[in-house]
């Protein structure tokens, strides 16, 4: 069963415009949000044990209250690059509640003491953004925005900023780079945002789910919101089920939900004649989960973490026997590869030397070693690096050949796919 | 003043110190132990991005890197231990895996961060068997530097160098990923007055000097370090010679004076020193013709000229030469001489007082401070004018120059040569060669000079501050010092010192060379400090 907390209204038009939102109580939240104390609503986030929703799963209270205590301006920036691969949620609330994101952003900002936030758009977005900036001029016009809001003296603007289409620029820094005009690079840590982010100033980062679910958070208050999921994993979440399953799609469950019931209940179980192989829970970047474990998995952060993989953006790709893991490997380096920003020295060398050593298994030119090559190089990788991308490159690397090292020795011994039969070149003529 | 451990061993250091600072020691001595390390360079920004300083620290499970990582009371840090040396192996390793491995051919070779922190660090079993990405091979930069993509590791010290230092920003990293390469914007080339810094920086061959570029491999070349003589900044120089001559010149440390930096202008300042551009023997022009002779000899030859002529003759100086040697100079036409016409030549006064805000000055000379304080120190106040009204007047019979070593940037050489040839004895010491000289008629002797690198003096620059440099070679040996030649000039007894003992035989026919005897092997194997 879904748990429709954030997307009660997503199946109706009309819900995208600010005349529709405010039917269904859009808009209520902030007038509420308004009569707090900024501290207040910081405390009933905290409280709510909302955890970021881009992939990290910090805690947002206790990322709001790094902020220094002071009254230098600060920034709100909602990260909307959502490049994970796999990943999809973002878009569809975007698209489907662009105000459901503007009034949490104006809760959050004046939460914050923020005068001026970005919604940071992933650059291939193209429908999204229209569908933001649109509602930025509604809410701009009906004095949502802009100053004196809701005659209450509080002043926030909003802008749009698209993004130029690389992965990177989802990292924060990366992002905040970006959003500076310079190379989408992730920053030096420390000084972290929260000191020193946007044009060295205090800056916070949110995903559009994470600001978009403190509208319900303050609505009902902290307690109800805790109801849902677990006393870590609190709340409900969409996750972008994808990958070979009948029904594909976003779904907005509570945490916690069992793996198995998001893919055979919600997702329509597997294609005819097919078995379940292996799932990847949390995008691409978390390692992957055999059958057996995803039977057992639930969708919180601490049961995927204790399976070594993790929650992340929430991307749940499934994959089912037909297909190689060998194959589906060279796509996700050949992705780092493309997408590493070349700063730091692992990461830059690593992804390309990963791709090639995977591309030549493809090719049929693999050595036995190269198995424990991957390994090694994926694990001089790990925590090596500025930000995490080297990490998310390298995880993916070391679970499929550690779990489906069968699948590989074939590769290499046989020149070609244990499932398919055939070598990767041969496939695609 | 936080107390950490570095590996076991209790260091004191200050507020806001980073711990690669901790451990790189005054000068780079490193001494608790070397580590790592391509981008970090203490006169610039942490990039942090070639993740070799790992460090581990108690109660981290992760290791941090020591170049963003300030030092806390009672950290204790160990880079000893056999995770920090893996991350170092491996790290060491993703920066060679594209690298082209082309050091026969690469001018670095020798001096090459690679080499040296691979010998000291490196895993040494590549595994890489994959084909090495392929890059732009001669990139032209700009006037100064070539660049090799390939051989690049993206540390980014030379983009750094050139928003920070030079402000510029002429360099930046272009594409992303392991196609990441340095380059310049389209009509943009790196055009800067400090360019060739980028070089010094760059701890492999990808960024190489136009100049010094396939002329020497390193191991050839010995260094000595000196004061430039360029400009009144005085900066610290390494110069690189071997016994064909200087090669280049790089700038060496001095919080005091220049940092870790110096002009391009200052590493041209080799060639006049070189034999090619040096005068070798002493021409003597009478109305006979044209007479080589021996400097030391010539010396001698022209004191006729000098010694009982009191004050008709007239000394004028360049502020080229070093504080020891204006004293005697000065000290022996004022005192034994009993002559007060001692001039300085002031070239472009005008520019005098100009200064860039990095290093740069309008005065080019090493010591217009030294010689101010001789002169002053001797009661010395004349004026130029006197000078050439007495010359025309007859009054002044002798003129003695001391010739600025770098002629280049004396733009009224020719002017001051007509002016003073008017004398009817012109005896002009200088290092370097001059066809306006050589052209002159009448009583002229042309004696050659010591250059800065082959001897020992004390330079004063802008700021008042004294600089001693020690003698690093000699390229040609007959050449006299200023003091030397004052003496000579003086008629006085030349003592001799064990490095000029040429000088005894300079009574004997002129056309007998000197070869100076060098040790053979002389060349030592300096490893170059990164």
């Amino acid at each position: 069963m879904e748990t429709k907390l954030l997307t009660e209204f997503y199946h109706l038009d009309e819900f995208r415009t600010l005349a529709g939102y405010k039917k269904h109580g859009g808009y209520e939240t902030l007038k509420k949000a308004l009569k707090m104390q900024p501290q207040q609503i910081t405390d009933e986030v905290k409280a709510s044990g909302l955890r970021g929703r881009g992939g990290a799963g910090f805690p947002t209270g206790m990322k709001w209250g790094f902020l220094p205590k002071n009254n230098e301006p600060r920034y709100l920036l909602c990260n909307a690059d959502e490049g994970e691969p796999g990943t999809f949620k973002d878009r569809l609330m975007m698209e489907r509640a662009p105000h459901q994101l503007i009034e949490g952003m104006i809760i959050s900002g004046y939460a914050i003491g923020s005068k001026k936030g970005y919604i940071y758009i992933r650059g291939e977005y193209f429908y999204p953004i229209s569908v933001v900036q649109e509602a930025l001029k509604e809410a701009y016009a009906a004095g949502l925005l802009g100053k004196n809001i809701m005659g209450s003296g509080l002043d926030f603007d909003l802008d749009v900023y698209s993004g130029a289409g690389a992965y990177i620029c989802g990292e924060e820094t990366g992002m905040i780079s970006s959003l500076e005009g310079l190379k989408g690079q992730p920053k030096l840590k420390p000084p972290f945002p929260a000191v020193q982010g946007y044009l060295r100033k205090p800056t916070i980062v949110n995903n559009v789910e994470t600001l978009a679910a403190v509208v319900p958070i303050i609505k009902d208050g902290a307690a109800a919101y805790k109801k849902f999921g677990t006393e870590k994993s609190a709340g409900t979440k969409l996750f972008s089920l994808s990958g070979n399953v009948v029904r594909p799609g976003n779904y907005e469950v509570n945490l916690a939900y069992p793996l198995k019931d998001l893919i055979y209940g919600l997702g329509g179980g597997m294609r005819p004649g097919r078995k379940l192989k292996a799932v990847i829970p949390g995008g691409s970047s978390a390692p992957v989960l055999t059958a057996e474990e995803a039977e057992r998995a639930t969708m919180d952060y601490e049961c995927l973490a204790g399976m070594g993989s993790m929650l992340g953006s929430g991307a749940v790709i499934v994959i089912d026997d037909s297909q190689c893991m060998v194959d589906m490997l060279g796509v996700l380096t050949h992705f780092y590869h493309h997408e590493s920003c070349g700063q730091c020295t692992p990461c830059r060398e690593g992804t390309g030397w990963l791709n090639k050593v995977v591309h030549s298994i493809l090719e049929g030119r693999g050595r036995l070693q190269d198995i424990e090559l991957l390994l090694k190089v994926a694990d001089n990788m790990k925590g090596r690096t500025i930000c995490a991308l080297s990490d998310a490159a390298a995880l993916p690397v070391l679970s499929f050949v550690t779990k489906f090292r069968d699948e590989f020795e074939f590769y290499v011994r046989e020149g070609r796919s244990k499932v398919r039969g055939v070598r990767h070149a041969e496939m695609h003529h | 003043m936080p107390k950490c451990t570095i590996n076991g061993k209790e260091v004191e250091v200050k507020d806001g110190t980073t711990i690669i600072e901790a451990m790189y020691g005054k000068d780079g001595e490193w001494p608790e132990g070397k580590v790592a390390h391509y981008c970090w360079h203490p006169g610039l920004s942490v990039a942090g991005v070639c993740r070799l300083c790992m460090v581990e620290i108690e109660g981290n499970p992760r290791l941090q890197i020591a170049c963003n990582t300030m030092v806390t009371e009672g950290m204790k840090i160990n880079n000893t231990s056999e995770k920090v040396k893996d991350a170092a192996k491996w790290g060491l390793d993703f920066h060679l895996i594209n690298h082209p491995l082309d050091c026969p051919i690469c001018d670095q070779a020798g001096e090459c961060g690679l080499q040296d922190q691979y010998m000291e660090f490196g895993k040494y079993n590549p595994e890489m068997a994959e084909k090495k990405v392929k890059k732009h091979k001669v990139v032209d930069l700009g006037p100064t530097v070539v660049l090799d993509t390939e051989r690049c590791i993206l540390c980014s010290r030379c983009v750094r160098f050139t928003d920070e230092v030079s402000k510029t920003n002429e360099l930046g990293i272009f594409n992303r990923g392991d196609r990441s390469e340095i380059g310049t914007f389209d009509g943009v080339p790196l055009d800067n007055k400090y360019s060739l810094n980028t070089v010094d920086i760059c701890p492999v061959g990808a960024l190489t000097s136009k100049d010094f570029r396939f002329r020497q491999r390193v191991w050839y070349l010995k260094d000595a370090e000196t004061v430039c003589n360029g400009c009144s900044t005085g900066c610290n120089v390494k110069v690189y010679f071997n016994r064909e001559g200087f090669f280049r010149v790089k700038p060496a440390y001095n919080p005091d004076v220049n940092g870790y930096w110096m002009c391009d202008e200052g590493r041209d300042l080799y060639k006049f020193v070189n034999r090619e551009n040096r005068w070798l023997k002493a021409k003597k022009r009478t109305y006979n013709g044209i007479e080589e002779m021996m400097p030391g000899a010539a010396a001698k030859d022209a004191s006729f000229a000098v010694k009982s002529l009191g004050d008709s003759v007239a000394l004028v100086l360049t502020g080229q030469y070093s504080v020891e040697e204006y004293e005697s100079i000065v000290s022996t036409f004022a005192n034994d001489l009993k002559s007060k016409r001692i001039y300085h030549w002031i070239s472009n006064p005008e520019k005098a007082n100009d200064f860039d805000g990095l290093l740069l000055r309008g005065d080019k000379n090493p010591n217009t401070k030294g010689l101010q304080q001789v002169l002053q120190k001797h009661g010395v106040n004349t004026n130029w004018a006197d000078l050439l009204s007495a010359i025309s007047s007859g009054a002044i019979q002798t003129v003695v120059v001391a010739g600025p070593e770098n002629q280049a940037v004396y733009a009224d050489m020719k002017d001051k040569i007509r002016d003073l040839s008017k004398a009817k004895n012109l005896i002009w010491l200088q290092t370097g060669r001059n066809h306006d000289l050589e052209a002159l008629t009448g009583n002229v002797w042309l004696i050659p000079m010591k250059s800065y690198v082959e001897k020992d003096g004390t330079f004063v620059n802008h700021a008042g501050l004294a600089q001693k440099f020690k003698k690093t070679t000699t390229v040609v040996s007959e050449a006299l010092t200023l003091t030397e030649a004052s003496d000579l000039l003086a008629g006085k007894q030349l003592v001799i010192k064990p490095e000029t003992n040429v000088f005894v035989e300079s009574e004997k026919p002129a056309d007998r060379v000197t070869v100076e005897h060098r040790k053979k092997n002389e060349f030592v194997f300096r490893r170059g400090t990164l």
